[in-house]
């Protein structure tokens, strides 16, 4: 390692720890992770001391693959570290020394970071369109650019929304308090009951954590069994994603997702030893006292380990992806991404 | 003299605007080109005789006559897309006028930004503005206090250019779309059609010479337009059957390709079409038939119907469904005669038009280089 370089890595010597500023902006509710580290990356940039533009991509590559290895799920991680590097390398060098290139990079950076956080404004009004007055909306989990959507659409036509409880986080229950709180009809369903609910259901909106070369989707867990239901059902399935979730990686299958690991649907060594340890260590239900013995019964934690936070949807799945820059069939999405990273 | 040719000029446009939005309003013109083609021309009329001295005024004066097309018959989409097209023609060429003075220096560096590169991709050689070598153009004066025709005066020119480019497009839009017709039509293939479409029509034709096939012609109840149609092919020599729309699906398992027209293609790679247009794809999807729909560019619109399934929203005179002398029939019951069918993307398989074939997921991208994205709402 050159030793201008000042991200030492994992060896924790360094005196810009990269993970914790990362962290530090994310606590602001309103910065997705992508933005998070494009702001980490500029702040790496600001201390960094490198002399040349290999160093400084090679400091921008280590620090982005710090936060992959520190982050469990790095996708949509990636996808912001992949577009502010790709930048700074294209940035054309007019400037009269390499700090001036480095503060006009920063700038550039932070203009953007402030700029995108209009986009979820800007999605919600493209997707406004498409939502018809008395329209019944299924969504999945919690996401925040649907949430917004959700709310705009509110101000103007009636619309009601069923919402999965997405196990095992329950984040589905957070999207239900914000929309009830807001006054939109809401119901929560259970994931399993999606094909019950889906011919009650006008369209399907979901968030994404990336959407990729393909034109897919990557997004919690579950969002690809309700667009393969959504298509049999022949209602449309619309994703939203802000341009910093573009992607470029082409998955083929679930098993090709950066988030995929051993451990996930790995079988135990021994079933004898796990059959007797179910006691209920994770969540238990509410009140925490069930009437019978025969109560419901949850997975323990090593159970939901071997579980998947994210899933891949097929772009033949997909009706539309609503962006920032506009509404794209999923096709579209791909020739974004060419056009930002093939020569 | 100029001052009563201002009052003259302004007055002899609004007269020529009203004149087309009443006609549009009437239904005295109908029809995706008769429509396009009437609003180029007053366009060209109405920007020939505007009075402006900045690029702002000169949009504002086409759009607030688009605007007003639009709503006297916002049913014909061509006439919006046309207004579109013109604008963004003429922002092309004022664009290319005034680079050689203004914009040049500040493009390259300052306007650079992610969310550009996001948009736009990689800044690439091409993109950079050609030096400012062309004199000529450097006396475009926007907004000159001494003379406030110089920017009307030197522009007009070459907006009348533009103009002329929009229709000239519409006028050869039919050749340019069948000039590759025998490669899309076999010897001994069975095509099946439906209503009386002039794109499809002359499309068909077009292949006849080359080409020995045959054409179903559906009769497109209630209007009966397919009986001119295979009156119109036959008489070319084209072996044409006729059928009432009811034997479509039966037909289907015969059929190699299903060829339709179009009213508007929508900015999802959805159209609309005359009615039956649905029956007809949505049999040929059940028979992996593919369906080829022949259309012009310019019915291309950048929108969204929500209300796709109740016919685009546009409805004929009920009584060639159900006539007045069924009198005690007709208080009992509604009748509705929808215009045109709503064809989802999924069941077309390409567009051929005058510039090129598409897919229906490529039509975004055609919408997006056709129009300015500020123009969408007119």
């Amino acid at each position: 390692m050159p030793p201008g370089t000042i991200v030492a890595g994992k060896d924790g010597s360094s005196q810009f720890d990269i993970f914790a500023t990362y962290q530090s902006i994310l606590k602001n509710e309103e910065i997705s992770t992508p933005l998070a580290a494009i702001l980490a990356l500029t702040e790496l940039i600001e201390k960094s001391n490198a002399g040349t533009m290999f160093e400084l991509v090679k400091a921008l590559n280590d620090g982005a693959e710090v936060l992959k290895e520190r982050t469990p799920n790095p996708i949509s991680l990636n996808a912001g570290c992949e577009l502010f590097i790709a930048f700074a390398y294209l940035f054309p060098h007019d400037s009269d020394s390499f700090s001036g290139l480095k503060t006009e990079l920063v700038k550039q950076g932070q203009r953007y970071a402030a700029e995108a956080l209009t986009y979820r404004e800007k999605i919600a009004k493209l997707a406004l369109g498409f939502i018809k007055d008395g329209s019944v909306i299924l969504t999945h989990s919690y996401s925040r650019v649907v949430m917004k959507t959700l709310l705009r659409a509110h101000e103007r036509k009636r619309i009601s929304v069923y919402v999965t409880e997405a196990r095992p986080r329950g984040l589905g229950l957070r999207t239900y308090d914000e929309l009830t709180a807001a006054g939109i009809p809401c119901t929560v369903v259970l994931d399993s009951a999606v094909s019950y609910v889906m011919d009650q259901v006008d369209f399907v909106l979901v968030g994404s954590e990336a959407v990729v070369e393909s034109g897919g989707l990557i997004n919690a867990v579950g969002s690809n069994q309700i667009a393969i239901i959504a298509k049999a059902a022949n209602k449309p399935f619309y994703a939203l994603a802000e341009s910093y979730k573009f992607h470029r990686l082409f998955p083929l299958s679930q098993y090709d997702l950066p988030t995929h690991n051993p451990s996930i649907l790995s079988f135990p060594l021994s079933s004898a030893a796990t059959a007797v340890s179910h006691s209920p260590s994770s969540i238990g239900p509410s009140g925490g006292k069930t009437l019978t013995s025969e109560g419901p019964r949850f997975m323990t934690q090593e159970q939901v380990a071997c579980n998947p936070d994210v899933d891949y949807t097929r772009p033949d799945l997909i009706s539309l992806v609503f962006s920032d820059v506009g509404s794209l069939t999923p096709e579209g999405v791909s020739q974004y991404l060419v056009g930002m990273f093939a020569g | 003299m100029s001052g009563m040719a201002t009052e003259g000029s302004s007055a002899a446009n609004q007269r020529v605007v009203e004149n087309l939005a009443s006609r549009l309003r009437r239904r005295q013109v109908v029809g995706s080109r008769e429509t396009a083609l009437e609003t180029v021309l007053v366009l060209r009329q109405v920007v020939s005789k505007a009075r402006f001295s900045n690029i702002d005024q000169l949009v504002e004066v086409i759009r607030s006559v688009g605007r007003k097309l639009v709503e006297a018959q916002p049913k014909e989409h061509t006439v919006g897309n046309t207004v579109r097209k013109v604008l963004h023609h003429i922002r092309e060429e004022y664009h290319t006028a005034t680079q050689g003075t203004t914009a040049a220096a500040s493009t390259s560096r300052s306007t650079l930004s992610i969310a550009k590169f996001v948009l736009q991709g990689q800044p690439r050689k091409q993109n950079a503005p050609p030096k400012a070598s062309d004199e000529t153009r450097g006396t475009l004066k926007e907004n000159d206090p001494d003379d406030p025709d110089a920017f009307a005066r030197t522009l007009k020119p070459v907006l009348m250019e533009a103009i002329q480019d929009v229709l000239d497009e519409l006028e050869t839009v039919y050749d340019n779309i069948s000039k590759n017709a025998k490669d899309h039509i076999h010897s001994d293939e069975i095509i099946l059609t439906i209503g009386k479409s002039s794109t499809v029509e002359a499309f068909l034709k077009s292949a006849a010479p080359y080409r020995k096939y045959t054409v179903i012609v559906a009769d497109t109840a209630p209007s009966y337009s397919g009986h001119d149609m295979a009156q119109s092919l036959s008489s070319a020599g084209i072996s044409t059957v006729l059928v009432p729309d009811s034997a479509i699906y039966a037909l289907m398992s015969r059929v190699n390709k299903v060829i339709l027209g179009a009213h508007a293609i929508l900015a999802n790679g959805g159209m609309f079409a005359i009615t039956g247009s649905l029956l007809a794809a949505t049999a040929a999807r059940a028979h992996s038939t593919p369906v080829v729909v022949c259309s012009g560019q310019f019915k291309l619109t950048p929108q969204w119907n929500l209300y796709h399934e109740y016919g685009a929203l546009d409805f004929a005179d009920p009584s060639s469904v159900l006539g007045f002398e069924e009198g005690n029939l007709v208080d009992k019951v509604d009748v509705v005669n929808p215009y045109y069918d709503y064809v989802r993307p999924e069941l077309v398989d390409a567009f051929i038009t005058n510039d090129g074939d598409h897919p229906p997921s490529s039509v975004y991208r055609l919408i997006k280089e056709a129009y300015d994205d500020e123009d969408y709402e007119l």
